[in-house]
């Protein structure tokens, strides 16, 4: 039986490093976490913040669940992305393609959203092309919140 | 029209998406991901946010009905919804390590909705002869809680008319319960 994401070396090393690069990329990257399908921190970059990781990573999993749900009802069909924008920042949420990952990162207001955005999509794509395996998954979805 | 929310609480794999789907007259919201914990619960998917699901009961009555994701991660969750309920089903299976410790978790979780309106215990999986019987766990509720009126039931979460008795159950207490209180006596 594989591992589970948050508990496979080879991916939270893979994680690490791509999140690294965000940061390194774009000093309005407060933080950025990497996390199971269901709620589980794999690795998080970053932390300028004082929230719980854990914690954070349950409530980015119910966040995806919620959105994906939300566009299932209105049949919005496949999609990429969740922004939850507020006062102080953008927090972006997709799923890494061809897995049961999920990329949630939060940037300040100093950053453009659609930058953010540039750079959290080829983040995922990064991450996608360096994962040993590739578990289905289920439909991607976009939503604002 | 009057809504009444409950809600469905219990440890993961104690069957509640399942009793939801049995008493739902909408097709439930879903929200579960891909199961990593199979130490803890040996299924494919968990809820990670809420279940959801509907009955209207008459012309002026509906109930909605959610359920919680088990696991305490997820407790921002169980106090978002228990703010809007007013009833309580606690399931627990029974071929759990520690069901009546689950049992008692949930119920001291969710306290404030004996208070304001009822609770009851179904024990899921008692059918696999594995675990305490139905009268132990109503004695560790006895022991633990005195004070609290909690019908507990042993009930397949996959059969609506078994479910269909426990949410009436639940409704009956939650009615005895407000016409037994000092505001409705004085």
């Amino acid at each position: 039986m594989s591992l589970a994401p948050h508990q496979d070396p080879a991916v939270i090393e893979l994680g690490r490093a791509e999140l690294a690069a965000v940061r390194d990329t774009a000093t309005s990257l407060v933080t950025a976490s990497l996390l199971s399908d269901d709620g589980f921190e794999i690795v998080r970059v970053a932390d300028a913040s004082s929230s719980d990781g854990a914690r954070f990573a349950s409530m980015a999993s119910s966040i995806q669940a919620l959105s994906e749900a939300v566009a299932r009802e209105l049949t919005m069909g496949a999609s990429e992305y969740v922004i939850i924008a507020a006062e102080r920042g953008h927090l972006i949420q997709m799923r890494i393609p061809g897995s049961t990952i999920v990329l949630a990162a939060l940037f300040d207001t100093d950053e453009m959203l659609g930058k953010a955005l540039t750079l959290s999509r080829r983040c995922a794509a990064r991450i996608a092309a360096g994962l040993p395996t590739t578990p289905p998954v289920p439909e991607p979805v976009r939503a604002w919140i | 029209m009057a809504e009444h929310v409950i809600l469905f609480a219990g440890p993961m794999g104690a069957g509640k998406t399942t009793a939801i789907e049995a008493l739902s007259e909408v097709p439930v919201v879903r929200t579960e991901a891909a199961n990593t914990d199979r130490a803890t619960a040996d299924k494919e998917t968990t809820t990670v946010a809420l279940d959801y699901g509907e009955i209207t009961v008459s012309d002026t009555d509906k109930v909605r009905l959610y359920g919680i994701p088990g696991q305490r991660r997820f407790d921002f969750m169980w106090q978002i919804l228990k703010d809007r309920a007013r009833g309580l089903i606690v399931l627990v299976n029974a071929d759990a390590v520690d069901p009546i410790a689950d049992m008692l978790t949930f119920i001291d979780e969710f306290r404030v909705l004996h208070e304001r309106g009822g609770v009851v215990v179904g024990i899921t999986r008692a059918d696999l002869g594995v675990g305490p019987g139905p009268s132990a766990f109503a004695d560790a509720l006895q022991v633990a809680h005195p004070e609290m009126l909690v019908p507990v039931f042993t009930v397949d979460p996959r059969k609506t008319d078994q479910m269909t008795t426990v949410l009436l159950a639940l409704v009956a207490n939650i009615e005895m319960r407000a016409a037994l209180s000092p505001e409705a006596i004085h």
